[in-house]
């Protein structure tokens, strides 16, 4: 803005319409960026109209909702499922924005499980158990990628916001359930046999563990570490037993069920000592 | 309304064996305060104490009354807290007004239309009015400085603390800034780190000089710059019985300390030169007053 304002007689023939076309052009490209002159075009227009019945345009309303349209961040496609879903507004803005939900990394997420789905379709025995490494793990990466101070380049002024980060961090977390689990569900549909299911209960537990371990350390290393652990027990019963019934016994899949309770009951006695929260330890 | 205050005691803060702040106490009234110190004086340490950031491995810090280790207390700052961070990373894909919209959400604006306004009216403070469509990432540095700074002056804090708001911000938006920030400090307390000492003299009335975690000078920004006078000369060569010397845009050597020789020309001296000298100085050239430690 400058210190050059329309004068009166400009400002006259501009809501009477006599100005020329440049003079025209001149006055508009000014009131787009000067408050005061607006104001003077909204004082002159409703003299004008005084007496005369005619409506009068509330232009700083109008120019409210032309820059609200031009500037206001359209909701994303997940922000406006969890608005539908029946989440207010802001919060769905809020969970929306953590880096786990952006298009590349939901789409590099999908790649790998629909490639292990197929594997698990079309390639035998091999292909189950490389099903069986990648399900389970996926939620809790996607989990520990929400709320990941690494992840979340904005962390130090979030941090310092009255909103609540232990509910920002739960209320990603249960957004992230909310999409992982259905969409390995549904990749697991092409998986033959009982290991279409089999991985759900260790994934609900390693979710646990990893909100739980995040109070000790990072999201990410917790996942990381999860996820090597159960590589690296995947690969051992591969290589002992050569078949998936030892993770599909009942009694294994209690273990995970116990697991993931123990777990969640850790991290609400430790939920305060939440990475983010580390500081104010 | 009460007065907005900070006061810190005794405050000390390690990460591991590294000392980064040790025996700080400060009370800090409505007005603009200047950090001045080294790379690693513990400037950015002190302000995130200050900001709630990071809590004191000793000493106890009071804002506004409140004490930041008690949660209810530490969440009544944070909404009368701004907090402009060293480094801000943006979300992927932002633009300037989705950035500050968000932090807008997070500091508990619920109501669109009065969110709306309010980031409009601190892009418009920043100078960032009609940018506020422009993705970040395709942002210059000194824009992106401003999109940080509109931030933190979301709903006009009674704490603003501004960790070097003016780096790469080109003179002309310095002059404004400067302006937005003079005018909340008529009610509000406002700390401002920074290594171009020319905004602390056109902007603080206070100046607080760290160095390797002590505080090191506090007082009026007059007080430091006078205890310069007639330690600032003009020469032909550099001068041996300065402290510091460099060649200036005319031509000729500005001496700063040590002892002048008679008939040099002695010039104004600015807060550079008296900064200069409380860092480079000899005991002899410790000031009298406003030392902490």
């Amino acid at each position: 803005m400058t210190g050059w304002h329309l004068d009166d007689d400009m400002l006259r023939r501009y809501v009477e319409r006599t100005d020329s076309l440049a003079e025209g052009a001149s006055a508009e490209q000014h009131l787009l960026s000067c408050e005061p002159c607006r104001a003077r075009v909204t004082a002159a227009v409703t003299a004008a109209a005084g007496g005369t019945g005619l409506s009068v345009i509330d232009f700083a309303a109008v120019w409210d909702r032309t820059r609200d349209a031009v500037e206001v961040p359209r909701p994303s496609v997940f922000e406006r499922l969890l608005r539908g879903a029946g989440l207010p507004a802001q919060e769905a803005r809020l969970v929306a924005v953590a880096s786990a939900f952006r298009g590349v990394w939901l789409a590099g997420v999908a790649a790998v499980l629909a490639f292990a789905a197929l594997a698990a379709a079309f390639g035998h025995a091999r292909g189950v158990w490389l099903f069986l490494s990648v399900a389970p793990i996926v939620p809790c990466l996607v989990v520990a990628s929400s709320y990941d101070p690494w992840m979340d380049p904005a962390l130090e002024p979030e941090l310092v916001t009255p909103y609540p980060m232990l509910r920002l961090v739960l209320l990603r977390t249960i957004a992230v359930l909310a999409l992982a689990l259905p969409a390995v569900l549904l990749f697991g549909l092409v998986v033959p046999g009982e290991t279409a299911f089999a991985w759900l209960l260790p994934a609900v537990g390693f979710v646990a563990v990893v909100l739980a371990a995040s109070t000790w350390v990072s999201p990410l290393r917790s996942a990381i570490a999860v996820s090597s652990a159960w590589l690296a027990a995947i690969w051992l019963l591969a290589a002992r037993s050569g078949a998936p019934e030892a993770v599909l016994q009942a009694r294994t899949q209690a273990g995970f069920l116990a697991l993931a309770a123990a777990s969640f009951a850790i991290f609400l006695v430790r939920r305060r000592r939440l990475h983010q929260l580390r500081p104010w330890r | 309304m009460a007065t907005a205050s900070i006061s810190l005691r005794d405050v000390g803060r390690t990460f591991g064996a590294t000392r980064a702040l040790a025996g700080v106490d400060l009370d800090l009234r409505p007005g603009v305060t200047g950090l001045l110190g080294p790379n690693g004086a513990g400037k950015t340490t002190l302000l995130r104490l200050l900001a709630t950031a990071l809590p004191p491995s000793q000493g106890q810090v009071r804002v506004l009354g409140l004490d930041p280790e008690v949660p209810a207390e530490r969440t009544g700052i944070r909404r009368q807290l701004g907090y402009q961070p060293q480094e801000v990373g943006f979300p992927r894909g932002f633009t300037a007004f989705a950035f500050v919209d968000y932090i807008a959400l997070l500091k508990e604006w619920t109501q669109p239309a009065a969110r709306h306004a309010e980031v409009r009216r601190v892009l418009d403070l920043v100078g960032l009015s009609d940018l506020g469509a422009k993705r970040i990432r395709a942002m210059s540095g000194g824009q992106r400085r401003r999109v940080s700074l509109a931030q933190a002056l979301l709903g006009s804090p009674a704490v603003l603390i501004l960790d070097e708001p003016t780096t790469g911000v080109d003179p002309e938006q310095r002059v404004v800034l400067r302006a937005v920030l003079a005018e909340l400090a008529r009610t509000s307390v406002v700390v401002l780190s920074t290594h171009q000492t020319e905004d602390v003299a056109a902007l603080c009335e206070r100046v607080i000089v760290l160095d390797r975690g002590r505080v090191r000078y506090d007082g009026p920004v007059t007080e430091l710059t006078g205890q310069a006078a007639g330690r600032v000369w003009l020469a032909d060569e550099p001068d041996p019985a300065a402290s510091i010397s460099w060649r200036t845009g005319t031509g000729r050597y500005r001496n700063v300390g040590g002892r002048a020789r008679d008939g040099v020309e002695h010039v104004e001296p600015s807060l550079e030169d008296a900064y200069l000298l409380l860092r480079g100085g000899s005991p002899e050239h410790e000031p009298a007053q406003g030392v902490a430690s």
